[in-house]
């Protein structure tokens, strides 16, 4: 009787909904009447006793509210373990919610790196070709007026010829080591764009799991039906020979078309 | 049931859920024994390719959702004239798709029933009076992936059944591809019982439709506008006030005055229900013939247009002598809460043997 009274007292404060003052202001209540938790399960009680007592007698009565107490502690618990299994599915959301997130913040810092890997190169290639001729340049040139300083006749001709043939050799050699270069970064761009093609990957897989949680979620409970086992005719019914008649064809019909059965 | 089916792996001991089903050509309704009662269009429809799939972010839609979205769908209805429309020999591509079809939308409407998914579902499906033997087995295939145990019966004997109106009552229910008429006399109907004729809701829409265009030239309607404006409007006998309904023409609203061609459109329907209703009492006992006509019930979607039970039965007075029509209260629910009366009455070792 306690853990029924304990089911019941549950029932009501599951059911109930909490309220401020303050909101009951807002719509116009001044003054609530307070009925505590016991007298509403006592009024319950009573109730359905009185119910009883009205309409059984006896053993019927003792044996109807078992039966009735039995229900309601089983719908509890059926309620009980729909709710476990909410819970269960809002956790895999949640589960599914952060690697999302996390690989999207995956995704956009090695879609960071490779922009800027990208972006610097052509930079830095244009800045350091320009600096290094300019360089080269300047040290020839100092060279000869080392030369025209110290009394040697250096004809305008040469300085120029040397300086191409210079500004050659070190470029057949720049570019060598260039095509070395570039063919070491193009395997790092290769790998970070195969490092963002995974996690793309990964996160649509993550979002379909995701979606099916969410759709698991929004799976409602369904509505219990109000009978718990076949019913069949009502046995007070006025027309129940002519009705097991009917029923028994429709049956019959069905089992030929189902079964391939005559009977 | 499929093995993929969450029900399967669920433990049913809690309860078993009822289902009656309108399987119609317009609307598939339910009525269930938890109170449920639901009705969709008989409409299935699949994202026509990936980026639809993507922006719709579902497999399949049904009903006035999928009629909406249809562009980016290929839509399908599996039901023609009341019955479905993947039963030929040797089925064809487009026969397997609609097969498909018609199993997700009864697969839909158990779901629009809102089952607990540890109870027993046993459903009993109306299906049309005359509908042929692979009509019937195509019926229960695709139902048996959604229910435990499945029933046919005739829909308007399902009728007469809900209202517990077993003998001498006469049932015309129209639906959108199929007039059915079905004599009760207290036993299962038999193929004298009942007749069924093609003129119904998807006539009229078609009738409808021409008249339009005869009359309101430069007007764009589809047949799906018609169908609202019918089930809006739909009436026979003397008009309440004139129907003015708004058609775009060259993409601007304009106002038409329809009065005249409704009426002349659901008036469709009154010849033929008297040629089936003279038919089937002409051919029962004299003794009982006066009875059978006071007790013409009318069901069914094409029953809600208004006029049609006085217009059914001035006819009858004019061609038979007397008559008295009466139209169900719930006329899209008639079919199905009959079926749900009919599954709730059908003994338990019955549902076992199907199974």
């Amino acid at each position: 009787m306690a853990l029924f009274k304990d089911a019941l007292k549950q029932a009501v404060r599951a059911l109930a909904f909490k309220t401020s003052v303050d909101k009951l202001k807002k719509q116009g209540i001044e003054q609530v009447s307070v009925l505590g938790m016991d007298r509403i399960v006592g009024l319950i009680e009573e109730s359905v006793h009185r119910s009883l007592k009205s309409r059984l007698v006896g053993l019927d009565r003792e044996a109807v509210a078992e039966a009735t107490k039995a229900e309601f502690l089983r719908l509890l618990r059926s309620n009980e373990d729909l709710r476990r299994e909410k819970s269960e599915i809002e956790q895999l959301k949640e589960q599914a919610e952060d690697e999302i997130d996390q690989l999207r913040r995956e995704l956009a810092k090695e879609q960071r790196a490779l922009d800027l890997r990208m972006q610097s190169n052509s930079v830095d290639d244009a800045a350091e070709l320009f600096g290094a001729q300019e360089l080269l340049a300047q040290r020839v040139r100092e060279v000869f007026v080392l030369l025209q300083q110290s009394g040697e006749v250096v004809p305008a001709a040469l300085e120029q010829r040397v300086l191409e043939l210079v500004a050659e050799t070190v470029g057949a050699e720049r570019r060598s080591g260039d095509a070395a270069r570039q063919a070491l970064r193009d395997r790092e761009v290769e790998n970070l764009q195969r490092r963002i093609q995974k996690l793309t990957q990964s996160l649509t897989v993550t979002e379909d799991r995701l979606r099916h949680v969410a759709a698991m979620k929004n799976i409602e409970d369904g509505i219990a039906s109000i009978y718990r086992d076949v019913q069949g005719l009502d046995g007070s019914d006025g027309q129940r020979e002519r009705k097991k008649e009917l029923m028994a064809g429709i049956f019959a019909a069905n089992l030929r078309l189902q079964k391939g059965s005559p009977s | 049931m499929t093995s993929d089916n969450t029900m399967d792996t669920a433990k049913k001991d809690h309860g078993v859920l009822y289902i009656g089903m309108d399987l119609g050509t317009s609307r598939t309704s339910v009525s269930a024994s938890n109170g449920i009662r639901e009705t969709v269009y008989s409409m299935v429809g699949y994202p026509k390719d990936v980026v639809s799939k993507k922006l719709l972010k579902r497999d399949v839609l049904f009903g006035k959702e999928a009629l909406e979205k249809r562009l980016s769908l290929r839509l399908y209805k599996p039901l023609e004239k009341g019955v479905l429309k993947c039963t030929g020999e040797g089925l064809s591509d487009e026969a397997k798709l609609n097969m498909k079809a018609a199993q997700d939308l009864i697969g839909e409407a158990v779901r629009l029933a809102k089952p607990r998914k540890d109870e027993l579902i046993y459903c009993v499906i109306g299906a049309p009076a005359e509908a042929s033997m692979k009509n019937k087995e195509a019926i229960i295939e695709a139902a048996r992936e959604h229910v435990d145990s499945v029933m046919l019966c005739s829909e308007p004997f399902s009728v007469a059944y809900g209202l517990d109106w077993l003998e001498d009552v006469l049932v015309v229910d129209i639906g959108a591809g199929t007039t059915d008429l079905c004599r009760m006399h207290g036993t299962m109907p038999e193929e004298s019982d009942q007749v069924m004729f093609d003129t119904a809701g998807d006539a009229v829409d078609a009738e409808l439709e021409r008249l339009i265009k005869q009359a309101c030239p430069g007007a764009q309607v589809t047949i799906h506008m018609v169908k609202e404006i019918k089930e809006r409007h739909g009436y026979v006998g003397e008009p309440a006030e004139r129907i003015m309904v708004d058609l775009p023409v060259d993409g601007r609203p304009t106002a038409f005055d329809l009065t005249d061609q409704i009426r002349k459109a659901c008036g469709v329907l009154i010849d033929p229900i008297l040629k089936g209703i003279t038919k089937l009492i002409a051919s029962e006992d004299p003794e009982f013939q006066t009875k059978l006509k006071n007790r013409v019930l009318l069901a069914g979607g094409g029953s809600m247009v208004k006029g049609l039970d006085t217009a059914v039965e001035r006819a009858m007075r004019e061609r038979l002598g007397s008559g008295r029509v009466i139209r169900i209260e719930e006329p899209i629910y008639g079919g199905a809460n009959g079926a749900l009366k009919l599954a709730h009455d059908m003994p338990a070792d019955y549902w076992e043997k199907l199974k």
